[in-house]
């Protein structure tokens, strides 16, 4: 059975004024795949959620969710995509369950359904015996999980993720991996972004790194690494370097080291010297992520 | 646009009476309490000083400008710092618009929430006025209901329009100076507003709550109603309601979608 596109992206634009923040972009979202959009802040990533979610106007191109304009979605359609917004929106004023309820209605359904699922989640998220807690009185860990349960709600065929495990300690992520990767067994459709590039690798089918609104590259974990950063990498301590000329192994200046990627860690070995420091792992996808939008910070 | 349906505006409306059921003591003080208050002071402080305002009884006069006054107020600050406090510190908009529910759709469950509130107050302003003998008759106040009620809607839109346009919480020092406040004291609530200097007669027909007032005052003072000016005052307050809305949800439509 080929799989059929959830979403599906064409020469995307997006400008605010004179300003181009997506420019122009093609991606497809494969239904039932886990799909990462990485790339730095501001690199136009939740610019492109916003108009998946139909908040944002498309300059140019086209945007279709579930056969549909995005700016343009029917009931039926919007009904299908849970979201998980970066910044908790969750209702202060009400309870764990009363959030599950209110998001319910919003989503028109009947009361005993609510009920049946909200008890459901719950106890997926692990919230159970916190059913009648006030939000205001849950830990940063609870809060994203509730806020995953009441995207399930209306039982989506997509769950759009933004960040869904940023400041959260190892034991929260953890758990939210493991339920992410049920909610793909059940068939779901993830579309997820991220700055753990462990998560990305550990969770997602399909990546498109994103930079200054452009894509620079996409692919599986494993055909990014293989295409960027060879197999594996070497982060050797300066001034004892590899004694080969520069262009025999591909390498990368990180100041105070530099990083060679190799295919063949023998070969390389026998090159450094003998007094050598060195830490030597396999090539990772943050080793992607760095190479393809460079070290410089992003935040001014 | 989408036709706008019931079930998600009761969805937006049933979660403000759910939090409205938690947080009823601080809403019956400020709903229902300030206007009976008012109601005390300028009924029978004021009262003991006035005998008669356009032909009846002070206190009947007032009982009028209560229930006008309590509903404005209601309806008002829920629409304007009760919303805004939910669209932008709460970002609760936020999350309702990532559901099938529309902007015109959030924007009727607050407005019809607001409304109903305001009643309940206004309502209860009737009944304390009628305990005290300031509601003559007894039927005719329930005509004055459903007006009380379309005055309400009216005010809960104009909130609206000032949430739409708030930068911060400074923003409606503005609302209420030049809003709430005149509302209050030109509009007909304590005194007959023939009493103003014409121009100020002129502004204060450009307010809602003066067609409000001037609209049920003959119906809970047991006076002479007269049908068409009460359309005329009805009529006025539906167009002012279907503009505000109207400038509410574009100005709202620019900032929540960009």
């Amino acid at each position: 059975m080929g799989s059929t596109a959830v979403i599906t992206a064409t020469n995307l634009v997006k400008r605010y004024g004179t300003l181009e923040v997506v420019k122009g972009i093609n991606f497809s979202v494969p239904a039932g795949q886990c799909f990462g959009l990485l790339g730095p802040n501001g690199a136009g990533k939740s610019t492109t959620m916003r108009m998946i979610m139909g908040l944002s106007e498309i300059t140019s191109g086209e945007l279709e969710v579930f056969g549909e304009t995005a700016t343009d979605m029917s009931r039926e359609v919007k009904a299908k995509i849970g979201l998980v917004p970066q910044e908790s929106n969750l209702d202060p004023d009400i309870t764990v369950r009363e959030n599950l309820v209110a998001f319910g209605r919003y989503f028109a359904l009947s009361k005993p359904v609510i009920d049946q699922r909200s008890k459901k989640l719950l106890d997926f998220m692990q919230l159970s015996d916190k059913e009648f807690a006030p939000v205001n009185a849950l830990s940063g860990g609870m809060k994203r999980r509730l806020t995953i349960a009441r995207a399930l709600i209306g039982d989506p065929e997509m769950v759009i993720l933004d960040e869904p495990t940023t400041g959260l300690d190892p034991q929260a992520r953890v758990l939210i991996w493991k339920q992410l990767m049920e909610l793909k067994r059940d068939g779901r459709t993830l579309l997820l972004t991220t700055h753990y590039m462990d998560e990305a690798q550990r969770l997602c089918d399909q990546i498109v790194v994103i930079d200054n609104g452009m894509i620079l590259d996409q692919g599986t974990p494993d055909e990014l690494i293989a295409r960027h950063v060879k197999g594996f990498v070497f982060e050797v301590q300066k001034p004892n370097l590899a004694a080969s000329p520069d262009d025999r192994w591909e390498q990368e200046d990180i100041g105070d080291s530099v990083l060679y990627f190799v295919d063949d860690t023998a070969e390389f070995i026998v090159d450094l010297p003998q007094d050598a420091i060195y830490l030597h792992r396999p090539a990772n996808l943050e080793d992607v992520f760095l190479r393809l939008t460079g070290r410089k910070l992003r935040e001014n | 646009m989408k036709m706008p349906e019931s079930v998600y505006v009761l969805a937006v409306y049933n979660r403000q009476y759910r939090v409205f059921r938690k947080l009823l003591g601080s809403s019956l003080v400020s709903n229902v309490a300030n206007p009976i208050l008012f109601l005390f002071a300028f009924g029978f402080g004021m009262g003991s000083f006035i005998d008669t305002m356009s032909g009846m009884d002070y206190l009947t006069f007032v009982v009028a400008g209560m229930i006008g006054y309590s509903a404005a107020f209601a309806a008002s600050f829920e629409t304007s710092i009760g919303a805004f406090t939910r669209y932008f510190l709460q970002k609760n908009w936020d999350a309702i618009l990532s559901t099938p529910v529309t902007l015109a759709e959030l924007m009727m469950g607050e407005i019809l929430w607001a409304s109903v509130k305001a009643l309940f107050s206004a309502v209860c302003v009737l009944i304390v006025g009628w305990i005290w003998g300031g509601v003559p008759t007894s039927f005719e106040p329930l005509i004055a209901l459903p007006i009380v009620f379309l005055g309400s809607v009216c005010f809960a839109c104009a909130g609206l329009v000032a949430t739409a346009y708030a930068k911060g919480y400074e923003f409606f020092a503005y609302f209420f100076t030049f809003w709430i406040t005149p509302m209050f004291v030109f509009c007909g609530v304590f005194f007959d507003i023939g009493r103003f200097p014409d121009f100020i007669q002129y502004l204060a027909w450009g307010f809602p709550m003066t067609h409000l007032v001037a609209a049920i005052r003959p119906l809970t003072a047991g006076t002479e109603v007269d049908v068409a000016a009460t359309l005329l005052h009805v009529g006025y307050i539906i167009v002012f309601s279907a503009a505000a809305f109207w400038v509410a949800h574009r100005k709202l439509r620019q900032r929540l979608y960009d």
